[in-house]
């Protein structure tokens, strides 16, 4: 069954990868908090991390679902 | 402005989550919502009104994207339209933005409080009732899977400027941008305003566009993400995202948007716009219910005390979560109903249907207390043991066959973790069935054993009883007072309800000795199958009859014992001998009475088959007999 431990490891990996980011998101609250209190071209930190942010976080949830079954209806074409 | 970061605790952390979490399942089906809960509840957290909106923006354009990519997979965007009227609309996020301010500048807080509510409850009045209408058209109509395009769409189709022509996918025809330009100027005015542009958008996509609703609500996410991201920049470049805030939102509202997308793949069409309506009326309802406070802060009606405005507040923003629960659980049921019918229709294309041997020309026509094929149905657990030893016991003394089944719940065969999670469950049940065979074997019993699968066990059981023209069912019970039992009803209490053939309860510990029957009777149709029943019964293994006639009350003892007797004659007729023993007080107990002081182990009686709403309504007294008799009971149907 290689698709599936294939699929398991996406999924963890896109989950360590989104851990790792919250982490970090946590440890350096203070000093993101100060830039983006800045404003102007210091947008960039919290449009970038939100972007970030969804690309990880939004494949590991997507991958989350499938895991379980939860997946789109597969119509024949 | 003070730019003042708020503390976050663990509660906040994990109400923030699971607001987004329910706002993202709601946006990921009707590409919008959540933004009215989010924001209100930020603000309740001490996070100031301009913060919460820019926060709530910067979690809403990543959570937009990643709903439109994944609906995008489903083909069911238009990508084109939704940055047209994407860029439209964030030029309506800053007009309305610009009005917001201009109207607090002349009437203060309270003043623009007003404004948004009453632009609030009007549109969602007009539009809500609109959509929740259509949507009932739609579930009566002959076809609910057509939309039907509207007179005014047809007339947009139809109207032709040149130089202002182009073409969309979902619409499939040319129109021109003069009529995209002003209804996405209306959605952002109308996000800037209430934060929930997509109430506009998506049925101004449908209705005035002539887009079909799962395509207008998911190029509806594409507008979000154009209009998120213009607004988080505007907002970020003022230094007002929290980005920490928006994060944790995101972190829920991911796996919330993940689900509401997949959900719109099982739906019909019209599911989205029930949503969007029951949505759209009760959030109208939160508003109303605070403008009376605006009203009084503005000094047009008398000042209201602080506690009925404290009262208002606090109902209004418990109506707003209410509403997205509610769309949540709607959505929630339709995936899952969706997903098993869907599964039910692979596992019938996959999976043959197997069935017993059939029977033989049958010795006995009439199936009133035959007993020449058993059907015991196990499910493993310590509640159906008694049912195993009973039924072999049995069929040795009725030299019946008996057939082992059990059902397993279909597998679901697209999830890579469930697969092997099945396949072992799945050895597990062949296991227990074979070790039922081989004692069956061991006692002289000729067994056979099949595994069925299905969503709902005693679907499968009822199926495979008709077909395969079972004269008894023997089942476990849970015991009383079993919270699951109580939640959900027994497998046992549905198949009673739903067979034809005889049911044979065993509670645990339950043995059938040849001590005594007790046969309940009330005069019905029910309980002379019950009588019949029990005279093959009799035939086949000796055991003393004792005729229980129950009378509600002293007067009616007569009666009761009236109708025993002609049991006890009739019985007598076919050279059974019968004690009658008459009670007065409640059927279901006096019968257990019995039992104890004859020293029974066992009881016939014939059920009314109560479906699950008759019982409900009514009860039985068979049910209560069944669930609390310590020695099995045989259920005679008709």
């Amino acid at each position: 069954m290689p698709e599936r431990r294939r699929a398991l490891t996406r999924t963890l990996s896109y989950g360590a990868l989104s851990a790792v980011f919250y982490f970090l998101l946590y440890t350096y609250n203070e000093t993101i908090l100060h830039y983006s209190r800045e404003g102007g071209w210091y947008f960039i930190i919290p449009v970038g991390i939100a972007f970030t942010f969804s690309i990880v976080h939004g494949n590991f949830t997507g991958q989350f679902w499938d895991l379980f079954g939860v997946k789109a209806k597969t119509t024949k074409k | 402005m003070d730019i003042n970061f708020i503390d976050l605790g663990t509660g906040s952390v994990i109400f923030l989550f699971l607001v987004g979490f329910v706002g993202g399942l709601v946006s990921g089906f009707i590409g919008s919502g959540g933004a009215f809960v989010l924001t209100p509840a930020m603000m309740n957290m001490g996070v100031t009104a301009i913060m919460a909106v820019a926060s709530n923006m910067a979690h809403k354009f990543p959570k937009a994207f990643v709903g439109a990519m994944k609906r995008h997979k489903f083909g069911q965007v238009d990508v084109k339209l939704g940055i047209v009227m994407g860029i439209s609309a964030e030029a309506g996020v800053l007009y309305g933005a610009g009005i917001q301010e201009t109207i607090r500048e002349l009437f203060g807080k309270a003043g623009s409080n007003l404004y948004v509510s009453s632009v609030f409850v009007v549109v969602l009045a007009i539009v809500g009732s609109y959509v929740l209408r259509d949507a009932v058209k739609m579930f009566r109509s002959e076809n609910p899977d057509e939309e039907k395009t509207t007179k005014l769409a047809k007339w947009v189709h139809s109207v032709r400027i040149p130089g202002t022509m182009m073409y969309f996918k979902s619409i499939g025809t040319e129109i021109s941008v003069l009529f995209t330009i002003p209804l996405g100027f209306a959605t952002g005015m109308l996000a800037a305003t209430i934060a929930v542009g997509g109430f506009v958008g998506v049925p101004a996509m449908i209705y005035v566009l002539g887009v079909p609703g799962l395509i207008a609500s998911a190029t509806e996410l594409v507008i979000a993400f154009v209009m998120g991201m213009g607004g988080s920049i505007k907002f970020a470049w003022a230094g007002y995202v929290d980005i920490r805030l928006a994060m944790i939102i995101l972190a829920g509202s991911l796996f919330g948007i993940q689900l509401g997308a997949i959900g719109t793949t099982y739906v019909k069409p019209y599911m989205v716009k029930i949503v969007m309506g029951v949505i759209m009326m009760l959030a109208l309802v939160s508003r109303a219910v605070v403008i009376p406070v605006y009203l009084s802060e503005l000094e047009q009606i008398d000042r209201l005390s602080d506690t009925t405005v404290l009262m208002l507040k606090n109902l209004s923003f418990g109506l707003l979560i209410f509403a997205l629960t509610v769309g949540a659980l709607i959505v929630f049921n339709a995936l899952i109903k969706g997903m098993r019918a869907h599964r039910r229709k692979l596992a019938e294309e996959q999976a043959p249907v197997g069935t017993f041997t059939p029977a033989t020309a049958p010795q006995q026509l009439s199936p009133m207390g035959r007993l020449e094929r058993i059907m015991l149905v196990t499910d493993g657990t310590e509640y159906s043991e008694s049912a195993v030893d009973e039924s072999i016991n049995v069929a040795r003394r009725c030299k019946a066959k008996l057939f082992a089944y059990s059902v397993m719940p279909t597998a679901d065969l697209e999830s890579p973790l469930a697969a092997p999670m099945h396949k072992q469950a799945k050895q597990e049940v062949v296991d227990r069935l074979l070790e039922v065979r081989k004692k069956a074997e061991a006692e002289g019993v000729e067994c056979e054993i099949l595994l069925g699968h299905g969503e709902d066990p005693y679907t499968e059981i009822v199926d495979q009883a008709e077909q395969s023209n079972m004269d008894v069912i023997v089942m476990g019970r849970r015991d009383k007072g079993d919270l699951v039992r109580a939640m959900l009803g027994s497998t046992t209490e549905k198949v009673i309800g739903h067979t034809h053939s005889d049911v044979l309860v065993v509670p645990r510990g339950g043995k059938i000795e040849g001590k005594g029957i007790i046969l309940p009777i009330d005069g019905s149709r029910y309980s002379d199958a019950a009588a019949v029943t029990t005279l093959s019964l009799v035939k086949q293994c000796q055991a003393p009859v004792t005729v229980v006639s129950v009378a509600v009350d002293e007067r009616l003892r007569d009666d009761a014992r009236m109708l025993a007797e002609k049991v006890q004659t009739l019985m007598a007729e076919s050279d059974v001998k019968v004690d009658i023993d008459v009670r007065v007080g409640r059927p279901d107990e006096a019968i257990l009475a019995s039992v104890k002081e004859h020293g029974a182990d066992m009881i016939v009686m014939g059920s009314h088959g109560l479906t699950a709403l008759e019982r409900l309504l009514v009860g039985s007294v068979s049910e209560r007999v069944i669930g609390q008799a310590e020695c099995p009971v045989m259920v005679v149907k008709l």
